[in-house]
């Protein structure tokens, strides 16, 4: 590539890259060799993925811009371009949402027996079903909201989907119509199941209540029901935008009165009048408008793409493996007490965390059980363990961060019913978010007293578990162990911060540690040695770890890097970057897991940790980075780093104009998928042991039963 | 451990077969029970928690049965004790309550680790605490919140826990163990110096100069430091002036901004090791420390401010020494004074063989320097402790009190260095007012009033100095009297030709049975002088008795 430095700036824009990484899920919607459902699975997930991006990112910057603030960002655009920028790319995008869906995915549903009926191909049955379906369940619901010509436009729910209705007034002498909004959703199912033999044919709530409208306004005549819906920029914590965005956010969020409306969605079919109309009453810009071809919000056909039957249009289900390492015959506490066990999940099971901290609750020489909950399942057999433990009179400590964005009310519940139960509960570190993930469990055994610790990449929830690549490290390393306390007491305020020897923590630690193993990289590629840097995380934006990456780079460290989503870092240009390589994988499980390795001169220095490479995350989160150490475990996480960095099918490679590109080296005949390597490997691991052993009965756990749904 | 009952004999095994994963949960003992059995194993948990002027820090260690401590647990939180008690004279309200926080904080944590038993933990408090004007309502505050009772200890009391610290470090190290060394402290109220020279303790000094205690007398930073510089000077030459022997000598820094000064130059240090820092190095950090303002240092070092307040005076105070030492290396501890408060716990009882020792060296080096005769004393002190011994059940006084009474034998003709006439009054004063290595300001006292009456006038409310003791101190100063007069009747030949005893009690009777010797008439005389204090103390009379060697 002969990209020029001069020309083109050092960083990719954030926004730009997270579209492209949306681009990427929207690309896998396309892709043939996925499975039907899947493929819609992926396009909805691109819908809820802008949903955020909107509320969250567009809404932010557009504070910025009516605050008149024009602090470049790494690239170099205001907030003012970047939105024009943002707009060019989404316009883009949804048009691409819609093809994908009408194009492609419909006709091979209905095909397969999945089907979108529309109003004019209702049969008789299922017409007199609707209209019972409507005066029955509907009707009683819903109410229209009358739309002065004068007055204020309702405030409108955000993201939940509208009718506009345009009334034609039988009073001559007036002809301006009347108007009326009736808002959908709520508890109201989208999908209205028709009766059908041997299909599965469903009608969209919208239309439903479109057709039968007539009946909330006895004797006007409905001239156009017109679906819509709105974005508004979300309560943004600072959490989200203050570090990278710029310093003046907070008290622009303080100022904030009323968080405007960042998108309109509206049908394409609809009359320009209504368009118009729409637009002036929301104070919305052309630009801000998306006609979308299609149903709006298209991320609630997540419920669709996973409904039950049609397996043959879904992925094969790959059941997490009992890691090998794990006897299910003996104590965790036994088997930790002799070795680390390290997990790669979802190919390998994440039960084993649920039992060490189940086992934990219930063993009589437990003592105490510290634990930092950010996100969890609803009846988390892990809260669960954790009330047990306090109530068999344990020291329990659980640090819930309330702050996990659209967690919170779910957090302050089970956290009331945690401290019922006697567990010492601590809501989070003011002014961070506490991202880490650790578990220490304090065993009483007759050498005195032993710690033993679960540090991982993912939150403590086993639905998540199944469905993001994630790294669990399980040890009872003297050192790590004191570290870990120090750090939790650092936590929960009981003591300042300590200098602790093996784990590095964010905000004081985490980043100059990083820093510090680059440019180790450089000396000792500098001094003529073997130098290299490997690693996979989602997000790559903080401009002091960037910077390093280019200077390892030019200093003639290869670096390769599998990041999932955005990337700031320009690779592969010359005088720049020409020895990083960045991949991203897009595949049926999330990639989720954080690891660092450095060659270190052949020390092999690898890292798990909680924390992406973003300045939020390295200056406004409490956040870990932990050092495998233990020779088996590092050989393992070694091994799956790079056999996710050979990816040939699911990952693309990001090339210096900032474009990704699907991987071409392996030629046609090398079908590298990494996530299937990986689960192919833990099933021949698992069989391995499950043959090397008698056979022994073993009855169904409960985690067992979420592998199977 | 407790062997528990799982199955009587006969009995069916019960197994629970609903899961794989039994193992820990078919013993139905109850945890709560189990948890307060807290010296059930063979190891044990305890907790050290040292209350400072700008922090207080909680260690939490384990014992084993050997002896060896392990670290668990190191805690942390800054206050302001020293602050408020350096200007104000008395700790505020609000800091009093951020210390029950903090503590109650730590209590948490030592639960967790199964500390909860008074015999478990040692607080203490010092100078910040101790020279408050209201330090008792302190102290009764911190017990009624937390059940954490603290002492506040005096110089004293902190230098011998630095010692306890601080000896087994330098034992581990060939060099340092029989070396030169001058052990410093920059403390937030004082400035603590030992000198160490092959295991032993040469010379001790508190100063009450600290980095923060110099630092609030001035409002300009300027004036103030280089005011504390010179401050510095002049301690540092006075102490320098007590040091015998100064060649080789290792300067060793304790302190959290000696830790601070050692990690900046080498961030791998492993504190259970000295560091080595080369003078040039650690002057140029102190010129970049001095150079910076307290923000600046928040934000460069992320450290606290209480900590930000404290470096730069006290890293200048560490300069300063190493300057006038001309050290080129600078040697830094990782020990602090919980170290010292484990070590004690370890040893359980706090006034140990070695301790002891160094104690009874000290005291013997101020009856050499008041040109006592040794012999004599050395031989009353052995007699004194033998019938120190035979006495244990009459006395019920414990090791302090040997102690005392040991040292006020050693000491008690201190006295005739001014003058024959009452010189036993001469000894009182002398012995108050010498340094004597690691005797409490309080056990000191006791020392001079025994002294005081080995001779002549009996204990009596008369007189003001024992009139100051409290009932249980009075008591113990005449019965130690006592039996030093005893003694020293004993060794009234000064041939030394006692050391043996036999003792022999009975209801109004104590015979002191002496083996060898052919006459004791001059002991029996000397006696008459001196034995009636006994009497009235004991309710027996005193006989010495020559030991015929028995076939």
């Amino acid at each position: 590539m002969s990209t020029n430095t001069k020309t083109k700036p050092k960083y990719f824009n954030r926004e730009l890259s997270w579209l492209a990484f949306n681009e990427r899920v929207l690309e896998e919607a396309y892709e043939p060799g996925n499975p039907l459902l899947e493929r819609l699975k992926f396009l909805a997930i691109t819908s809820s993925n802008l949903d955020e991006f909107f509320m969250i990112r567009v809404g932010g910057l557009s504070l910025l811009r009516q605050q008149g603030i024009r602090t470049p960002d790494l690239a170099g655009i205001t907030p003012a371009q970047q939105l024009e920028a943002i707009a060019d790319q989404t316009h883009h995008m949804v048009e691409k949402q819609y093809t994908c869906y009408t194009d492609e995915l419909m006709p091979t549903l209905q095909q397969e027996g999945i089907q979108h009926v529309k109003r004019d191909a209702l049969n008789a049955e299922q017409t007199e079903y609707l209209k019972r379906y409507f005066h029955d369940e509907l009707y009683p619901v819903l109410t229209p909201l009358a739309v002065d010509s004068e007055g204020e436009f309702p405030r409108l729910l955000s993201l939940n989907i509208h009718l506009l209705i345009r009334l034609k007034s039988p009073d001559s002498e007036r002809p301006e119509s009347r108007i009326a909004v009736i808002q959908l959703g709520g508890t109201l199912p989208r999908f209205v199941t028709l009766p059908s033999e041997a299909r599965y044919e469903f009608m969209l709530l919208e239309d439903v209540v479109s057709m039968f409208a007539d009946a909330f306004f006895p004797g006007e005549k409905i001239q156009e029901c017109v679906v819509f819906r709105v974005t508004r920029n979300a309560d943004i914590g600072a959490d989200d935008l203050a570090s990278d965005l710029v310093a003046e956010m907070e008290e622009i969020l303080d100022a904030r009165k009323e968080s405007a409306c960042v998108r309109l969605e509206i049908n394409a079919n609809s009359t320009r009048v209504s368009q118009a109309y729409l637009r002036k009453s929301l104070g919305v810009t052309n630009r801000e408008t998306y006609l979308v071809n299609g149903p709006v919000d298209l991320a609630s056909f997540m419920g669709l793409s996973g409904m039950g039957g049609f397996d043959h249009l879904k992925n094969e289900t790959w059941i997490p493996q009992h890691a090998p390492e794990v006897d299910r015959q003996k104590s965790i506490f036994t088997i930790l007490s002799r070795r680390d066990i390290l997990l790669i999940h979802p190919f390998e099971s994440f039960e084993p965390v649920i039992r060490f901290i189940q086992e934990a609750a219930d063993d009589p020489d437990v003592v105490a059980i510290k634990q930092i909950l950010y996100r969890t399942s609803k009846n988390s057999p892990i809260v669960n363990a954790l009330m047990r433990a306090a109530e068999n009179g344990k020291h329990v400590t659980a640090i819930v961060e309330l702050k996990a964005r659209f967690d919170e009310q779910r957090n302050i519940d089970w956290a009331r019913t945690l401290e019922r139960s006697g567990v010492q509960v601590i809501y989070g570190v003011k002014g961070y978010k506490t991202h880490a993930k650790v578990c220490i469990v304090v065993r009483r055994e007759s050498q005195g007293l032993r710690r033993y610790m679960h540090f991982g990449t993912g939150n403590y929830n086993e639905v998540t578990a199944q469905l993001y690549t994630d790294v669990s490290y399980l040890t009872s390393e003297e050192r790590l162990g004191a570290d870990a306390s120090a750090f939790f007491n650092t936590v929960t305020g009981y003591s300042q911060p300590q200098n602790l020897a093996k784990l590095r923590a964010a905000p004081l630690t985490l980043r100059d540690t990083l820093l510090e193993m680059i440019h180790a990289e450089i000396t000792r590629k500098k001094q003529g040695r073997k130098a290299f840097i490997k690693a996979k995380f989602n997000s790559l934006a903080d401009p002091k770890l960037i910077n390093a990456f280019y200077k390892a780079s030019n200093a003639g460290v290869k670096i390769e890097l599998n990041i999932r989503g955005i990337c700031c870092l320009r690779p592969g240009v010359k005088g720049l970057s020409e020895n990083i390589r960045v991949i991203s994988i897009i595949d049926r499980f999330l990639e989720h897991s954080r690891v660092f390795y450095f060659h270190h001169g052949g020390e092999q220095k690898v890292f798990i940790s909680s924390a992406d490479l973003m300045v939020r995350n390295l200056d406004k989160r409490i956040e870990l980075l932990v050092p495998v150490d233990d020779k088996n475990a590092r050989k393992k996480l070694i091994d799956s780093l790079e056999t996710s960095l050979k990816d040939a099918v699911k990952a693309r490679e990001l090339l210096p104009d900032g474009h990704y590109q699907h991987q071409q080296s392996g030629g046609r005949g090398s079908k590298w998928r990494s996530q299937e390597m990986q689960y192919r490997l833990a099933v021949k691991q698992a069989r391995k042991i499950a043959q090397a052993k008698p056979t022994v009965f073993e009855p169904h756990l409960p985690i067992q039963d979420h592998e199977t749904t | 451990m407790p062997q528990l009952k799982e199955r009587q004999p006969g009995q069916k095994p019960v197994q629970s077969n609903t899961n794989t994963m039994a193992g820990p949960r078919n013993k139905k003992s109850s945890t709560r029970e189990k948890l307060t059995d807290t010296f059930s194993g063979a190891v044990r948990q305890v907790a050290a928690i040292d209350i400072g002027t700008s922090a207080i820090r909680l260690a939490l260690a384990e014992i084993d049965p050997h002896g060896q401590i392990r670290r668990l647990e190191t805690l942390n939180q800054s206050v302001s004790l020293g602050r408020d008690t350096f200007t104000e004279g008395r700790i505020s309200y609000e800091t009093i309550e951020e210390c029950v926080r903090t503590l109650s904080s730590f209590k948490q944590v030592m639960q967790e680790y199964l500390v909860s038993q008074p015999e478990q933990i040692r607080a203490v408090a010092t100078s910040a605490v101790r020279e408050a004007a209201n330090k008792d309502a302190f102290i009764n505050r911190v017990f009624i919140a937390t059940g954490i009772s603290v002492e506040a200890i005096d110089e004293a009391e902190i230098t011998r826990l630095t010692y306890l610290g601080v000896w087994p470090y330098l034992r581990s190290d060939s060099q340092l163990a029989v070396g030169n060394n001058l052990v410093v402290e920059v403390g937030g109220g004082s400035t603590e110096f030992l000198h160490v020279t092959n295991g032993n303790i040469a010379y001790s000094y508190v100063s009450p100069l600290g980095s923060l205690r110099s630092m609030e007398h001035g409002d300009n930073k300027d004036t103030g430091r280089s005011d504390l510089k010179h401050q510095a000077e002049v301690l540092v030459d006075e102490v320098l002036e007590q040091l015998q022997g100064r060649e080789n000598i290792h300067l060793i820094m304790l302190g959290g901004e000696a830790r601070f000064a050692a990690r900046q130059v080498n961030p791998d240090w492993d504190p259970s090791k000295p560091a080595k820092i080369h003078s040039t190095k650690f002057f140029a950090l102190c010129d970049t420390i001095q150079s910076m303002s307290v923000d600046d240092l928040v934000e460069t070092y992320h450290i606290t401010y209480p900590e930000a307040e404290t470096l730069a005076p006290a890293l200048l105070m560490y300069a300063t020494i190493a300057k006038k030492l001309r050290v080129r290396k600078l040697l830094v501890s990782g020990i602090t004074m919980r170290d010292g408060l484990l070590m004690e716990m370890v040893q359980r009882d706090a006034y140990s063989r070695e301790f002891n020792r160094q104690i009874i060296r000290s005291a013997r080096e101020l009856a050499i320097r008041y040109d006592v005769n040794l012999s004599h004393a050395d031989e009353v002190t052995t007699l004194a402790g033998q019938l120190f011994d035979a006495l244990a059940d009459v006395h019920n006084l414990g090791s302090r009190h040997r102690l005392i009474l040991k040292i006020a034998a050693l000491l008690h003709e201190i006295g005739q260095f001014v003058s024959e006439r009452s010189y036993h009054k001469h000894s009182m004063y002398l012995i108050q007012n010498s340094e004597i290595f690691g005797l409490g300001q309080q056990m000191q006292t006791l020392t001079a009033q025994v002294a005081r009456y080995h001779h002549r006038a009996k204990p009596s409310r008369a007189h003001s100095g024992y009139a100051s003791l409290n009932r249980i101190d009075r008591l113990a100063v005449s019965q130690l009297a006592a039996i030093l007069r005893v003694a020293d009747a004993l060794g009234q030949s000064r041939r030394q030709r006692i050391s043996k005893i036999h003792c022999q009690v009975s209801e109004a009777l104590f015979v002191v049975l002496v083996p060898g010797v052919e006459d004791l008439t001059l002991e029996q005389v000397a006696l008459q002088d001196k034995g009636s204090l006994f009497q009235d103390v004991f309710g027996m009379e005193v006989k010495f008795r020559r030991k015929t060697t028995t076939a």
